[in-house]
């Protein structure tokens, strides 16, 4: 997959704001780090032109304005800055003041205005690059101006510079160039991997949902409704109803695996159990060869238990078989099940059914141990006492869905936050 | 979950010590993993601290019994607690696992 071209764009300004982010913090660190390198080396001349301002402010005429003072140095002299000098000039370059270093009185070729930028700035003097430092008098209208030579006072400075800035742009390359070549690639490549487990788990949750009963049997003796949760991670919870002749026929399972091959497993089994359950197959000898199919597919590493059962409504007598799944609630207590062995696990295992007579108003619960088996925040289980007393306390007349949908509530208030840590399969039948 | 394995009178005593459910039984499922590959292993699961077995987990302990037979082995739990006895009962694997 390639990445769409807004995720291109937007990896590409990420590292043009980089860029720019470098840029500035390059360009500041340079500014910062001339101030300080002069603020340290030219401190004793700085204090020499606080002392040469005074002396100067005290000997002007009051009505000379905007005078500058300049720093200057003799031609043959110009990488001592001892032997400087400092003369007073007003705007138009007239000598206002002459010499009051020690040094000598320098001449100056021509005055180029400068332009003042905080407290130091770069400017073209006398054709070549110089540093001006600027030096307010309090309270005076006074500026002091010392000049040093460019190359002579950063020598050292851009030297460390240059460097680093060759080292910033050389990084940012090689950023550009990983993102580029490496970066971009593998963020498609994982993208494309994610795409396809994601894909593979929805046709997975695809075949879930179809192996599953879609549409309820309706029926005046009976009233049936189902649900399930799936987990993110797709997992093998199934329900199957429907009628078989005038018999009321049912299914709820729980396939131990996850992903595709158990959502293929599974969806294989439903239409078998379906089909066998609609031509009137005995429910131990569906059991038997479900056993038997799972089995010969060993390949999977799957089991499965299963709770199977058929009403008849003419006598209510239930004929059901359990092969190792959760207790089946009637009403208020758990229904006698004989342990049989989860299907799959021995091919030679016969399972048989056992009967049970029910009554008018009667209600069965089916579920899932991820019902039972729901955790709370504290790692506590909502287990089975619980889900007795919840099946003890439903109003008579509830329909069957509002009984599902009410043990979902009521199992998520009872997760809190915890998140849902297996499939739930719940279906209710009413008689 | 903590797994201890350790050699006892030729036997290979698999101890097991908290709760087997979805997440921890894949930890479990690893540290056996070594077991599955040696042949003739006679391998008792030591079930005295563990607390819970999820179905999910039982179906890594019926892929591992079943491995460690098909190596010519045999495999049995013993000590097992009445929580994880009732699981055991309920999916009818007392008898393979416990005889």
């Amino acid at each position: 997959m390639k990445l769409n071209l807004t995720i291109r764009k937007g990896i590409l300004l990420l590292l043009l704001v980089f860029g720019l982010i470098l840029a500035g913090t390059t360009y500041f660190s340079i500014r910062y780090s001339r101030d300080v390198y002069v603020n340290n080396e030219y401190e004793g001349v700085m204090d020499d032109l606080r002392v040469l301002g005074r002396q100067i402010d005290e000997g002007l005429s009051a009505n000379v304005k905007n005078p500058y003072v300049f720093l200057e140095t003799a031609a043959s002299d110009q990488e001592e800055y001892e032997n400087f000098s400092f003369v007073l000039r007003d705007s138009t370059g007239t000598v206002l003041a002459p010499a009051f270093a020690a040094g000598k009185t320098l001449r100056m070729k021509r005055i180029q205005k400068l332009k003042r930028d905080g407290s130091a700035c770069m400017a073209d003097l006398w054709g070549d690059r110089c540093f001006i430092v600027f030096y307010q008098i309090p309270g005076r209208p006074l500026d002091l101006v010392a000049v040093y030579d460019d190359d002579y006072v950063f020598e050292d400075v851009y030297e460390a510079l240059r460097l680093f800035v060759l080292y910033v742009v050389a990084i940012y390359l090689v950023l550009v160039l990983l993102s580029w070549f490496w970066i971009i690639p593998a963020l498609e490549r994982t993208l494309e991997k994610k795409q396809r487990v994601e894909s593979e788990l929805q046709s997975a949750r695809d075949l879930q949902q179809k192996a599953v009963t879609q549409q309820f049997p309706a029926g005046s003796w009976f009233d049936i409704h189902a649900e399930l949760r799936a987990m993110k991670e797709v997992g093998g919870d199934i329900y199957l109803c429907g009628m078989v002749g005038d018999k009321l026929g049912f299914v709820v399972g729980d396939v131990s695996d996850k992903g595709t091959p158990a959502a293929f497993m599974m969806f294989m089994l439903s239409s078998f159990m379906r089909s066998r359950l609609q031509a009137g197959m005995p429910l131990d000898q569906l059991m038997d060869e479900v056993n038997e199919l799972i089995c010969d597919n060993p390949d999977y590493e799957m089991f499965c238990t299963l709770f199977m059962g058929i009403i008849d409504p003419k006598t209510l007598e239930m004929t059901y078989c359990n092969a190792g799944h959760t207790k089946t609630i009637l009403n208020g207590s758990f229904l006698e099940q004989d342990p049989q062995l989860i299907a799959g696990i021995v091919k030679e295992y016969t399972f048989h059914t056992q009967t049970l007579q029910l009554h008018r108003g009667d209600r069965l619960l089916l579920y899932s141990d991820g019902v039972t088996e729901a955790r709370d925040e504290s790692r506590a289980f909502f287990g089975e006492q619980r889900l007795l007393n919840w099946m003890e306390q439903r109003p008579a007349e509830e329909p069957a869905t509002d009984t599902c949908q009410a043990l979902l509530d009521t199992l998520a208030a009872f997760r809190q936050k915890a998140p849902q840590n297996d499939d739930i399969a719940i279906m209710c039948i009413k008689i | 979950m903590k797994t201890t394995i350790t050699e006892k009178d030729g036997k290979t005593i698999v101890a097991v010590q908290g709760e087997l459910d979805t997440d921890t039984s894949k930890e479990f499922q690893k540290d056996v993993e070594p077991l599955m590959e040696k042949h003739g292993l006679t391998v008792e699961m030591d079930f005295s601290q563990l607390e819970y077995i999820s179905s999910k987990a039982i179906r890594v302990l019926i892929s591992f019994q079943q491995r460690v037979i098909a190596q010519g082995g045999s495999l049995k739990v013993v000590n097992v607690q009445p929580a994880v006895m009732e699981i055991f009962d309920m999916t009818g694997l007392s008898r393979s696992f416990l005889e």
